[in-house]
């Protein structure tokens, strides 16, 4: 058969533009135009860029598009980047998506405190509105300082931000990962605590709460990767429902009380003795001043996502501070003076919570009850997003600072940071799981995490206005003073009290992950110092031609289309085949003296080749022990070229061998090696075959 | 009168998304195919396939507000983009070559000597089009 001329390489006039322009005649002589084609995936941009368009993103097969589909009604449309300010939380909707952790905490934060207290007695639940006042003003400190942490970080990053800047880097890192643990913690104690609160009504669902959390996290992960807008629109009708409804009751208990008209306590299904079991000491109502604390949590959420807030976002970030703490102030309060005044007392055993048997009290088991229970139950569930919304966010200042994976910065189609939140789901999911779905097993390892968070900023803000000293900088002073010395006192309280009920867990895993984040940016300094380059004058290195590498499997089109790409790039091309038996390498050998026998191209005939027998059928090792042996007597960087024949389905993959494939995972680390992929696809085949006889 | 196919130039003038949202109302009972098209006017002394970076920059954006336009009103624009050195005789030649039944000209309000002024693009392409062309004054400010 005689062989087809080699071809000369088709001419090319330089790199292909994005735009054609054709030349058209018009009508009349002298009307010629020109029109310029674009690409409908590309468009032109200001300042000689190039925008890609909707259609650049759309999928090429009909897989691909029913993927796409299916992902835009769960997660909805691509939003582009110049819409982010839409995105924006207005100040109703930072409140709900917000501030829904700390206004949830009023659902069980007197209870916490009773439950320790009734330990010592019946009489000594009559120190439950002290300590829940105690609670309210530690909050009023946090708010006042978090006002002061807004205002002079705008952009974010709350108490990380500020302890690094004015404290150090290492104290920055505390802050930072313990606030990531407590947002991790969030979502698991707030889940666990939700589905216990519908498991109350439905009390099958108990055996299976694991699952439900697991699922409620789920929902959850799909409405916050829809974008922060749409979770806010989402999240705030139960958010509003159990303020207005929580509002009601105690308006409506206040009034009785105020009247006269005193309810009779309703009994849980099994109250606490009267008797107590424990004398009332400082370390008791120390214990019940930390569980009651609980309520304190997710007031930093505000400062961390100030930049998810609609112009001006620090006065609308310190609005919204001010009302979530004015709303919890309010119910806590007033839940508790209602309790107290009552005289109603929580369940042994955590049946039925001290909320519900208030409001039994003061409203009977009717409607109202119900709702009640109902919106408390979905605002806890639902307290777990401020978790979706702070750990992304503090995540991403962190990676934009090299102290986490990049991936972490990086906004997904729908302008949600989509690594963190699906890394906040799996592990907040693996906590809950770890812990069976236990709210008592969770909530002594809540709280340590944001106190010390607290405590860093408030320090930092401290030494902050002594260094700037801006005007009216002695109140803020201050008030940042009196903030860390009480989040101080509170932090210790809470990591002495519940140290032996798992808060040690925390603070075993807080050293770990700072070291981790440490870890992360050592290795972006170093990868930095290897990548940057000094000077822009710097010259673009001139190389000689590689020494190329080509393992041939079999001589087939797809080797010759490498061999000829590696002649392209370089004269020194050689080719070595790796046979797994002397008889398949004699024949091997003979097919390729054929092909670079007398009527061969020159370029074909000047390629040496190595043939290898592999007495053991090993491919790849004797392949890379080649490489290696070539390496040493060579300076150049070894380059491989490899073939590889691309089926027309993915599925037919599974057919082939796959060969090229595990030797680029084996050449990834090898250093000074070059590789490259030549492909062969199914479709080229045919190409070819027309060609060839086209030129035949 | 079902026209299947519409042309409408944009020029960047305030009367573009007027025009452009007009003809989407007319089009949309045929269904028909809408094209904003924008033509850069070369000067004599340069090439007429010069690469015309500021005015290229400037034709692509006022396209893209006009399909940003045409979406909003619920329909989809095709862009078209040119060089020429008079936009009359491209837009008419751009017309007889894609078939266009209707050229949708938009006018600005514009006075010179006390009359309203009509541009020379509009009367040329008025005067030369073989198709249907309906031009669409801006109204007076008030």
């Amino acid at each position: 058969m005689e062989r087809p001329p080699e071809e000369d390489p088709p001419d090319t006039d330089g790199t292909p533009s994005l735009e054609e322009r054709q030349r058209a005649a018009g009508r009349l002589p002298g009307d010629r135009y020109v029109r310029i084609v674009r690409p409908a995936e590309f468009r032109r941009g200001r300042g000689g860029i190039y925008v890609a368009t909707d259609k650049a993103t759309e999928p090429e097969t009909a897989l691909g598009r029913l993927y796409d589909r299916a992902r835009r009604i769960l997660f909805g449309r691509p939003i582009v980047t110049e819409a982010e300010h839409e995105e924006r939380l207005t100040k109703r909707t930072g409140l709900a998506i917000l501030a829904s952790d700390n206004i949830s905490s009023s659902a069980y934060a007197t209870e916490e405190a009773m439950r320790v207290l009734a330990i010592a007695g019946a009489g000594a639940l009559a120190l439950t509105m002290p300590i829940a006042l105690a609670v309210v003003g530690v909050l009023a400190i946090v708010v006042l300082s978090e006002s002061r942490v807004i205002r002079a970080y705008p952009q974010g990053g709350g108490s990380y931000a500020v302890a690094k800047e004015n404290i150090g880097t290492l104290a920055g890192l505390i802050a930072a990962a313990a606030l990531l643990i407590d947002y991790v913690l969030t979502v698991s104690v707030s889940t666990a605590a939700g589905v216990a609160a519908v498991s109350s009504f439905v009390p099958e669902l108990h055996d299976d709460r694991v699952i439900w959390g697991i699922l409620v996290i789920a929902i959850l992960t799909v409405g916050n990767l829809r974008g922060i807008r749409e979770a806010g629109v989402i999240f705030a009708a139960p958010t509003y429902l159990y303020m207005l409804a929580l509002f009601g009751l105690i308006a409506f208990g206040l009034f009785r009380v105020l009247t006269g008209d005193m309810p009779t306590p309703a009994q849980p299904p099994q109250p606490f003795p009267a008797e107590g079991t424990e004398l009332l000491g400082v370390l008791l109502i120390l214990r019940a001043f930390s569980s009651g604390a609980v309520g304190l949590t997710g007031s930093e959420a505000i400062a961390n996502g100030t930049p998810s807030f609609k112009k001006p976002e620090a006065k609308n970030a310190v609005t919204t501070l001010v009302l979530m703490g004015t709303v919890f102030a309010t119910i806590f309060l007033g839940l508790t003076f209602l309790a107290t005044r009552i005289g109603v007392v929580p369940d042994l055993h955590e049946a039925e919570t001290l909320n519900s048997v208030l409001t039994r009290s003061l409203v009977g088991d009717g409607p109202y009850w119900a709702i009640v229970q109902i919106a408390t139950a979905v605002i806890l569930l639902l307290a777990a997003n401020t978790g979706f919304t702070g750990f992304p966010r503090l995540a991403s200042v962190l990676a934009d600072d090299r102290f986490m994976p990049r991936q972490f910065s990086f906004r997904g189609e729908r302008l949600a940071f989509s690594v963190g939140i699906v890394s906040l789901a799996a592990l907040a999911g693996f906590i809950l799981w770890s812990f069976d779905g236990s709210v008592t097993q969770l909530i002594p390892l809540y709280t340590i995490g944001v106190f010390l968070a607290f405590t860093l900023s408030q320090s930092g803000l401290v030494l902050r206005w002594w260094r700037l000293r801006p005007r009216g900088w002695q109140l803020s002073m201050v008030i940042n003073v009196v903030g860390a010395a009480v989040t101080g006192v509170t932090l210790v309280v809470v990591a002495t009290t519940k140290f032996l009920l798992g808060a040690w867990m925390v603070l075993l895993v807080l050293p770990l992950l700072v070291l981790m984040l440490y870890a992360i940016h050592r290795h972006y300094r170093s990868v930095a110092d290897a990548l940057t380059l000094e000077s822009l004058d710097h010259p673009m290195p001139r190389l000689i031609p590689p020494h190329v590498i080509v393992p041939i499997a079999r001589l087939d089109r797809a080797a010759v289309g490498a061999l000829a790409f590696a002649r392209s790039i370089s004269p020194n091309v050689q080719a070595v085949h790796i046979a797994t038996s002397e008889a398949s390498a004699r024949q091997f050998r003979e097919r390729w003296a054929r092909w670079t026998g007398k009527d061969a191209t020159d370029g074909a005939r000047e390629i040496p080749m190595h043939v290898i027998a592999s007495s053991y059928r090993s491919l790849i090792q004797p392949l890379l022990s080649y490489i290696d042996d070539i390496d040493e007597r060579d300076p150049r960087p070894v380059t491989i070229v490899l073939a590889e024949f691309v089926p027309h389905h993915w599925w037919e993959l599974v057919l082939h061998s796959q060969t090229a494939l595990r030797l680029r995972a084996a050449l990834l680390f090898r250093p000074n090696t070059i590789v490259i992929d030549v492909p062969y696809h199914f479709e080229d085949a045919a190409g070819l075959d027309a060609h060839t006889k086209d030129r035949g | 009168m079902p026209w299947k196919k519409i042309l409408v130039p944009v020029k960047g003038t305030a009367v573009d998304p007027d025009v452009v949202r007009l003809a989407i109302t007319i089009g949309k009972p045929s269904k028909a195919q809408i094209t904003a098209i924008h033509v850069i006017e070369v000067r004599w002394n340069l090439a007429l396939d010069a690469v015309l970076e500021d005015e290229l920059d400037r034709g692509e954006e006022l396209l893209a507000n006009a399909a940003k336009v045409g979406e909003q009103a619920g329909g989809t624009l095709l862009t078209e983009l040119l060089q020429a050195r008079e936009a009359a005789a491209a837009i008419v030649d751009t017309a007889r070559a894609q078939g266009t039944d209707l050229i949708l000209l938009g006018m600005p309000y514009r006075t010179r000597l006390g009359k309203v002024y009509v541009g020379r693009t509009v009367q040329d392409v008025y005067v030369t089009a073989p198709c249907s062309v309906l031009a669409y004054r801006q109204e007076e400010p008030k």
